[in-house]
C-alpha cells in the first residue's frame, strides 16, 4: 500500500481492442488491466461486453485523456459524472488522468497540450484537482505528460510543478518513466534528476512505453518496446518507491498479446531485482 | 514578450495553430493565432530546444492534429474513405473539421455531422458519398448502443388479441432505420474482400434495418411495406394505428393483408428488434 491505502496492483499491461480475443480466451500472465476510460464510457456493445468479463478477472485501473486538467474551460461535469459511474461499475482502483490542457472554447483538440509551469497555473491546476476529487470522491492521480514545447513565461520545472500540486491537493502520480526520458531530451534536462526530485511516496503507478527518436525531438508514440536508459530510469524510481503498480503501454503497432505481456514481464524482472537489492544498480 | 497573455489566451493561441490548415509558419500567421501572438514573435511564448526553434515545437503539435482526426473519422468511416481515396478523403477530413471542430470529450462524436457534410461537398458523386456515410454512421451507433434484452416470440404469444389495438413496440437501442438512394449497403460490402471489386454506383431504393446481435452489426433490407411499418412502430404508433396505414398505403408501401403484419412481427422479434410491448 502507498500513502493513498492504495494498492500495489504489480504489473499490468493496456486493455486494447486486438487483444480482447486473446484475453477472453486465455488467462494472461498478467496482474492488472488498466482501462482508457472514454472508450468504454459511451458503450454498451462488445466493449463494454469485454471490459465487464476482464473485471471479473482482474483488477483494472481508469485512465483518462479527456478530463483536460489544466485548460480554462469549466470542468465538463457530466464528463465527470460518466467517469465516476464507470470507476464504481469496474470497482477501479483508481482514476488516472494528464497534467495538460486538451482544448479551450468548447472545443477539443484530443492531444495532451502542455502547461506553463508558473505559480498562476499551479493555483489554477490545484482549485480544478481539488474540483474534480470532490466529484469522483476519490483521490485524482495524475501523469506526468511527454512535452515537445517548453513555455517562456515557465518559472519551474515540471517535477517541481508536480511536487507542489500533490502537496497542495493531496492528489497521486502516475509517473510515466518514458515521458520523463522523452521530456528530457526534447527540453535537455537529466532525467535522473526528475527522478530523484518527485515525491516516492505519491507515486501510485507507473508507465513504461517505447518511443520514436527523430533526432531533432522525441515523439511518446507507444509503438515498440522501451529503451535501455527507460528502463535504467525504472530500476532508479523502484529504487525510491519500491514495489509499485507498473503498467507497459503498446498503443500503436501492437503486436500479438505474448509480445506485450513479455515487456510486462521484463518489469516485473526490475521490480523483483530491486526489491532485492535496494538499489537501481547504476 | 507578450506578458498580458494570461493561461486562457496562452491554450487559445496554441490552439489556434494547431487547427489551422498548412505549415507551421502559415499556421502562425493565421488569423485567430496572429490575434493572440504576432506571426514572428513565437519566441516570446515558446522557448526554443538546442536542435528546434520556437516555431518548430509547436509544429510538432500542429503536424499531429490532422492524422488523428483522419484516423478518428476513418476508423468509423473506412468505406467512404476508401471510396474517395486518401488525397479527395484527406481534403475532405481537413474541411469537414475546420467546420466541425470536436466539442466532445470523446471522437466518437467527432463524425456525427459528416454525412449531411460530404453530401454537400466537393467530391465526387456526393449523394452517394452522403448514402454511405448515412450507412456507416448507423452502423457505429449500433456498435455502441447499450445493451437490451429483446422480445422472444412467446412474449408476442402472451398479448392477448384484443390487447394488440393498442399496444405499442418498444424497439431495442441497437437499431437504425436507414432509407437510401443508393445501394450503399453493396459497396459496403464489398470493401470485405480482398479483391476490392466493387460495384457500380448506381442509384437504387435501399431501405435498411441495421440492428445488433450477439454483439454483431447486421443489416437487412426491408420492402417498402415493411419499411414504412416498422417505421411507424420505432416512432411509437400503436399497432392497430400502424397496420390500419399500412393496409391503406398506396402501391408497393401497400401491406398485403393483416396476416402480413404478424408475419413481419414474428420476424423482428426473431431478430430481436424490439424490447418489449407497452
Amino acid at each position: 500500500m502507498n500513502r493513498f491505502g492504495l494498492p500495489d496492483l504489480g504489473v499490468g499491461i493496456g486493455l486494447r481492442t486486438v487483444h480482447f480475443g486473446e484475453i477472453l480466451a486465455g488467462k494472461p500472465a498478467l496482474d492488472w488491466f488498466e482501462v482508457l476510460s472514454e472508450n468504454f464510457m459511451d458503450t454498451g456493445g462488445r466493449p463494454l461486453h469485454v471490459l465487464e468479463r476482464v473485471v471479473e478477472r482482474y483488477p483494472v485501473a481508469l485512465h483518462g485523456v479527456s478530463l483536460s486538467i489544466g485548460s480554462t474551460d469549466p470542468l465538463d461535469r457530466g464528463y465527470l459524472r460518466k467517469l465516476k459511474a464507470l470507476a464504481t461499475r469496474t470497482r477501479a482502483a483508481w482514476v488516472s488522468d494528464h497534467l495538460c490542457f486538451t482544448g479551450v472554447l468548447g472545443r477539443n483538440t484530443h492531444d495532451l497540450l502542455p502547461l506553463p509551469y508558473d505559480s498562476a497555473t499551479l493555483r489554477h491546476v490545484t482549485r480544478r484537482v481539488k474540483q474534480v476529487q470532490d466529484a469522483l470522491e476519490r483521490p485524482l492521480v495524475l501523469e506526468n505528460p511527454s512535452t515537445y514545447l517548453a513555455y517562456a513565461r515557465s518559472t519551474m520545472p515540471e517535477w517541481e510543478f508536480l511536487t507542489a500540486l500533490c502537496d497542495a491537493t493531496g492528489c497521486g502520480l502516475l509517473l510515466d518513466v518514458n515521458n520523463v526520458y522523452v521530456s528530457s531530451f526534447n527540453h535537455g534536462f537529466d532525467p535522473r534528476r526528475y527522478i530523484d526530485a518527485i515525491p516516492a511516496q505519491r507515486v501510485v503507478q507507473v508507465h513504461l512505453a517505447g518511443h520514436t527518436n527523430l533526432g531533432t525531438h522525441i515523439v511518446d508514440t507507444h509503438d515498440g518496446r522501451a529503451i535501455p536508459p527507460v528502463w535504467k530510469l525504472y530500476a532508479r524510481l523502484c529504487a525510491r518507491t519500491g514495489p509499485v503498480s507498473t503498467l507497459f503501454e503498446w498503443d500503436a503497432k501492437i503486436p500479438p498479446l505474448a509480445a506485450v505481456v513479455r515487456e510486462a514481464a521484463k518489469a516485473r524482472a526490475f521490480r523483483t531485482a530491486t526489491a532485492a537489492t535496494g538499489t537501481d544498480g547504476a | 514578450m507578450a506578458p498580458e497573455l494570461a493561461l486562457g489566451g496562452l491554450q487559445h493561441w496554441l490552439q489556434a495553430v494547431i487547427e489551422a490548415p498548412g505549415p507551421v509558419t502559415r499556421a502562425l500567421a493565421s488569423r485567430e493565432a496572429a490575434r493572440l501572438v504576432r506571426p514572428g514573435r513565437t519566441r516570446d511564448v515558446v522557448l526554443p530546444s538546442k536542435r528546434l526553434s520556437a516555431d518548430a515545437r509547436v509544429g510538432v503539435y500542429q503536424a499531429m492534429y490532422l492524422p488523428r482526426m483522419l484516423e478518428a473519422l476513418e476508423s468509423d468511416y473506412p468505406a467512404l474513405a476508401h471510396f474517395l481515396g486518401h488525397a479527395a478523403w484527406q481534403r475532405l477530413v481537413r474541411a469537414y473539421v475546420t467546420a466541425h471542430p470536436s466539442r466532445s470529450y470523446t471522437l466518437n462524436e467527432l463524425g456525427r455531422r459528416l454525412p449531411e457534410f460530404v453530401g454537400r461537398a466537393r467530391v465526387p458523386r456526393p449523394a452517394f458519398c452522403r448514402d454511405l456515410a448515412r450507412l456507416e454512421w448507423a452502423v457505429a451507433e449500433v456498435f455502441d448502443a447499450p445493451e437490451t434484452p429483446s422480445l422472444v416470440e412467446r412474449d408476442l404469444a402472451a398479448v392477448a388479441p384484443g390487447e394488440w389495438e393498442r399496444a405499442r413496440l418498444v424497439p431495442v437501442a441497437a437499431l437504425r432505420l436507414v432509407e437510401l438512394d443508393h445501394d450503399a449497403g453493396t459497396w459496403l460490402d464489398s470493401l470485405k474482400h480482398e479483391t476490392h471489386r466493387h460495384p457500380k454506383v448506381a442509384r437504387r431504393r435501399s431501405l435498411l434495418v441495421v440492428y445488433r446481435r450477439n454483439y454483431g452489426v447486421m443489416r437487412r433490407e426491408q420492402t417498402p411495406a415493411a419499411f414504412a411499418l416498422l417505421r411507424d412502430l420505432v416512432d411509437g404508433q400503436p399497432v392497430g394505428r400502424a397496420v390500419a396505414r399500412a393496409l391503406g398505403r398506396r402501391a408497393a408501401a401497400r401491406l398485403d393483408g393483416a396476416d402480413a403484419a404478424f408475419r413481419l412481427f414474428r420476424e423482428w422479434a426473431a431478430m430481436g428488434l424490439f424490447q418489449g410491448v407497452l
